[in-house]
């Protein structure tokens, strides 16, 4: 596990934008959302919002936070923390790095 | 210097400026009152909460040991009876006084009950609060036939709702369609289409009188000779502010309660926010907004005000909301537009309708496509030009056309 997974190739996600990995790849409870930064840094989050069934792979991505696609609340992208209501509780945050363009997770590792 | 603040009513608005507060740094004795037996969010009330798919404590506002975390007394089931503004202070339901430098005043409203005769028995409802939902959802077996009066949100929002319990409801309104300026022509008339297909009928017209017999409820129509039989009624027009207490107090309330930019009343120790609260800006009193966000948003302005600091930057309002597993945003406003550009099928999720004046986003809707409505706040907050065609053009990539064109109003 210290290699991490490879789980997508940095172009797969375009900046301001996320994609979610199927738990069956990264053998968590749920799917975890790549989000990457309009600076390009890529961050990962557990995707299923706190709140609501929604998938924050499909949030808007920007300024180090992601914004629910349901009902906008937000989260830092760099330890999952909640921002502001509707939703109260933090989004559980995964270590991600990108080598020579390939993006590998560390489930369950702190960022 | 505020060293003590009492909100009162701790719905949204006042949950947030409560949480604002300690955010900011206040440090000192932070009393909340509410109604409930802890504050809870409202938008379930029509849709999962009343569908019984979510209990009270699913939707709390905050986690039980919150308030205890941030140092919140929370003084649950009270009611204010009094407002005393100039002492900042005010007496509890059970005569207890409680006394801070800032009062700030949270309480919402109350659901309307137009005067159409018959309206006063148990089986005609409203909805407004958890018990509310609790007793219109016992009238919500399987069969049992629901007249909604009002086919605004909330009103739009239990029909589906019921629908989906099975029951068999009719939805009354004499406005065609209902929330036009809310949501533009197109979509208004679509969105008010999708009852009938979902086995709700619409009337148009309004509710003139209801008779009770021993088997249900007659409901006559305007301009309808034959009365209907219905099981139970839901009365859903609208709301009206809750202001006894501040006009006791003798603040100025003009159906509402009259705040300026920072959310203070015309007593200077008092604040008011949420569905309550009026604005008033250069001498005009504005319309009240009566949606969740700009609750949360009076919350924070109140919470600066006290705090001295810089309220937070105004954004587009927004406000969603949800019937028959559709998804529905509004940013901005689609009322006050000189042309409309639309994106994806009309009628086929996902799909939005831009609102423009020239080359600038005023406001959108959209209907299971979030990011176009995501898109257009940042346009509208940004005050940058798009041109119409690149926003129906499917192609166009929002987050970029957001980006660049951020980017280029920065230069």
């Amino acid at each position: 596990m210290s290699e991490g997974i490879r789980v997508a190739t940095l172009d797969d996600i375009p900046e301001g934008e996320g994609i979610a990995v199927d738990r069956a790849v990264t053998g968590t409870d749920d799917d975890i959302a790549l989000l990457r930064d309009d600076d390009g840094c890529v961050w990962a989050l557990n995707n299923t919002c706190t709140h609501a069934e929604a998938s924050l792979a499909e949030g808007w991505v920007e300024d180090g936070y992601v914004e629910c696609p349901l009902h906008s609340s937000k989260f830092c992208l760099k330890n999952g923390a909640v921002q502001g209501l509707p939703a109260t509780r933090d989004a559980v945050a995964h270590r991600v790095e990108v080598r020579d363009g390939e993006v590998y997770l560390f489930p369950h590792q702190d960022p | 210097m505020v060293a003590s603040v009492v909100v009162v009513g701790g719905g949204i608005a006042g949950v947030s400026t409560v949480a604002a507060l300690r955010a900011g740094g206040f440090d000192d004795e932070l009393t909340l009152v509410d109604a409930g037996q802890f504050p809870y969010d409202r938008p379930p009330l029509s849709k999962g909460y009343l569908a019984g798919s979510a209990e009270i404590k699913d939707i709390a506002l905050q986690p039980p040991q919150w308030y205890d975390d941030q140092r919140v007394r929370l003084v649950a089931e009270s009611t204010v009876a009094a407002l005393n503004a100039d002492l900042g202070a005010v007496e509890l339901g059970d005569g207890t006084t409680l006394c801070a430098d800032r009062v700030v005043l949270a309480m919402g409203g109350r659901a309307c009950r137009p005067p159409i005769p018959g309206s006063d028995d148990s089986r005609v409802h409203v909805l407004r609060s958890a018990e509310d939902a609790d007793r219109l959802r016992t009238a919500l077996v399987p069969g049992a036939r629901l007249l909604i009066v009002g086919a605004g949100l909330i009103g739009a929002e239990a029909a589906s709702t019921a629908a989906g319990l099975g029951c068999e409801v009719t939805l009354a309104d004499p406005v065609s369609p209902p929330l036009l300026p809310a949501f533009g022509a197109e979509v208004a008339d679509w969105l008010h289409g999708l009852h009938e297909k979902n086995g709700v009928t619409t009337v148009h017209a309004a509710a003139e009188k209801f008779s009770h017999t021993a088997v249900g409820i007659l409901a006559t129509f305007v301009g309808q000779a034959e009365a209907q039989g219905f099981d139970a009624v839901l009365l859903a027009v609208g709301m009206a502010p809750e202001v006894e207490l501040a006009a006791a107090a003798g603040l100025w309330v003009d159906r509402g309660i009259v705040v300026d930019s920072g959310q203070v009343t015309s007593n200077p120790a008092v604040l008011a926010v949420g569905d309550a609260a009026r604005g008033c800006q250069g001498g005009s009193l504005l319309r009240r907004s009566e949606h969740w966000e700009a609750a949360q948003q009076d919350g924070q302005r109140a919470a600066a005000t006290i705090l001295g600091c810089t309220p937070p930057t105004d954004s587009a309002p927004w406000f969603w909301t949800d019937r028959y597993d559709v998804h529905v945003e509004v940013v901005g406003a689609l009322d006050n537009a000189d042309q409309f550009a639309r994106r994806g099928s009309m009628g086929e999720p996902p799909f939005s309708v831009f609102a423009l004046h020239g080359m600038r986003v005023v406001g959108a809707v959209s209907v299971g496509d979030p990011t176009a409505v995501r898109a257009a706040r940042r346009l509208i907050d940004r005050g940058v030009a798009v041109e119409p065609e690149q926003l129906s053009d499917s192609t166009t990539d929002l987050r970029k056309l957001v980006r660049g064109r951020s980017t280029e109003g920065m230069r």
